[in-house]
């Protein structure tokens, strides 16, 4: 396939001008059906083993665009890749850790974390050890035999990241997963999960509508705009790791603060010409991009 | 000892009303306040209640009938719980059944209890009918509800893990159902109780229903309060036993 030679080897993940169109029920008043697009010609590469953020207002689409990319919501045009395979539906190639943790409240944290291994018919010895092992990584092993509801938000979200990294996907999708927790547990999550991500050597795609927490963490800020919700731009970070709290006040750090911010701001009308333009917008290669 | 002491004290403060009650009720019989000949004293009641015991009789009758409340529920739960989630699972046949079964819940099985003596005569299938007719609508709603109930991110989480549709239902979806579906059973099994007593009082010629009915028209009040009595007791365990039952079936919730 010739999308492989646009994208280039490093590309685990590829969007190629995904698009998703929904049909509104109720219908204009001429009788003509209503349409609303959530996603707009979107193209992004996820580099193999990178963090990449993408930011962007509520309601743009930015969690959809990684539903589509989980197999969850199917697209209406486009194509979205994995490894160079087209995208059709789940798979136990991509972990997803959503905002509300959604951890089965009847099993405990031993058993949800076992969730995929049994899908993945790994035998019960097996399942037991691995879960011990990503129990032990997001450090809540005296946890294992208490149920969720005896958990806090953060240590929930952190079972969730171990269920997920337990059945061995190459890329975690996660959607806004610190929203719900408090400040002080949020930056100690963004330890931890850095700390897990280098260790695991998994790629990340992160969602969030937090400028800062998109650059803190990433490798890379993918912009989403509303409306159509489409990727404006894609910004290279070049913060040193491991990233550190005092980072937040550098000059670098208030650079990207700023260009995010405008481009989240600029009107929709000069993305549409770019992206016609251009085709994609992703072609912009990071030290094209003028901070 | 001071703790033995404690819990005896706090036991018997949460029953106080009750022997208030008997209390009240042994004083206002014995000195004529109310007509001890309709309303005997309790002591009367559990002498002659001790009686039933020793003679057998009470047993033969409560034999039979949690026999016939036991079927009813058993059938009950055999249509119910089944019925119910596939309703729960398809919204079109929820759309299609909805307001059927809501006019169907609201008949009640007292109104059709001649409908049923008609159909099935006045033996053992027409009583387990009805009781089966009662304690099957509030299985069969609380199941829908528990369905349509689940959590959709519980049921996102375990597609996103590339679970297969068999997988969903009986790992996510029946667990997530399941307190609702207990509530619903435990709902119709005190209900099936009350349902009992009715069904028995018309032609039958055993159960505690028929003896309840038998010993008023035989005018043996004591006896008649005796099995009443035996009824609020059977209520009692039931209740209590179905919600230790639930304690420990479902242990992942906040007590």
């Amino acid at each position: 396939m010739n999308r492989m030679t646009v994208t280039g080897k490093r590309d685990i993940i590829y969007s190629d001008q995904l698009g998703l169109v929904y049909k509104i029920r109720n219908a204009k008043k001429n009788g003509e059906p209503n349409f609303l697009t959530a996603l707009k010609d979107v193209t992004l590469g996820v580099h193999k083993g990178e963090f990449l953020s993408i930011v962007g207002p509520s309601g743009c689409g930015k969690s959809t665009f990684l539903y589509v990319l989980a197999g969850l919501i199917k697209k209406t045009s486009g194509a979205a890749y994995i490894d160079g395979e087209e995208i059709t539906g789940p798979a136990l190639n991509r972990g997803i850790i959503m905002q509300q943790y959604a951890l089965f409240p009847w099993r405990t944290v031993q058993k949800n974390v076992e969730y995929g291994l049994e899908v993945k018919k790994l035998p019960k010895q097996e399942r037991a050890r691995v879960a011990d092992e990503f129990i032990e990584l997001v450090g809540l092993s005296e946890f294992s035999n208490r149920y969720p509801y005896e958990l806090s938000g953060g240590m929930k979200q952190r079972i969730a990241i171990a269920r997920a990294l337990a059945y061995d996907p190459e890329v975690l999708l996660m959607d806004e997963p610190f929203a719900a927790v408090d400040e002080q547990t949020r930056g100690f999550l963004h330890a931890e999960l850095l700390r897990i991500w280098e260790k695991t050597n998994k790629t990340i795609l992160f969602v969030t509508h937090s400028i800062d927490e998109a650059i803190f963490l990433a490798d890379r800020v993918a912009i989403m705009s509303a409306s159509p919700g489409t990727i404006r731009e894609v910004l290279d970070i070049d913060l040193p790791r491991p990233r550190s709290e005092e980072m937040k006040s550098s000059r670098e750090f208030a650079r990207y603060r700023s260009f995010i911010w405008q481009h989240l701001q600029a009107p929709t009308d000069i993305t549409r010409e770019v992206l016609t333009e251009r085709g994609r917008i992703l072609a912009a290669e990071p030290n094209e991009v003028a901070i | 000892m001071s703790k033995a002491l404690n819990l005896a004290g706090g036991y018997l403060k949460s029953i106080l009303g009750v022997l208030v009650f008997l209390l009240a009720w042994e004083i206002a019989s014995r000195i004529g306040l109310i007509n001890n000949t309709f309303i005997p004293p309790f002591s009367k009641v559990v002498v002659n209640l001790a009686e039933l015991i020793a003679d057998g009789t009470l047993f033969h009758h409560m034999a039979i009938s949690l026999m016939r409340s036991l079927a009813g529920l058993g059938l009950g739960i055999g249509v119910g719980v089944p019925l119910g989630l596939a309703i729960g699972q398809i919204p079109a046949v929820e759309r299609f059944l909805g307001s059927l079964l809501e006019t169907l819940r609201q008949t009640s099985v007292l109104a059709l209890i001649p409908v049923f003596i008609l159909l099935l005569g006045l033996g053992e299938t027409s009583k387990i009918a009805m009781i089966f007719w009662g304690t099957l609508w509030p299985i069969l709603l609380s199941t829908i509800g528990g369905v349509k109930g689940v959590d959709p991110t519980y049921i996102t989480a375990s597609r996103s893990m590339a679970e297969t549709r068999v997988g969903v239902f009986l790992k996510v979806i029946l667990p997530a159902a399941l307190p609702s579906i207990f509530t619903g059973v435990r709902l119709a099994a005190t209900g099936a109780v009350m349902l009992l007593i009715a069904a028995e009082m018309v032609g039958a010629s055993s159960g505690l229903g028929f003896l309840i009915y038998d010993y008023q028209v035989k005018y043996q009040i004591p006896k008649m309060f005796a099995v009443i009595a035996v009824f609020s007791i059977m209520g009692l365990v039931l209740n209590f036993g179905f919600v230790n039952a639930e304690k420990r079936l479902i242990r992942w919730r906040p007590e």
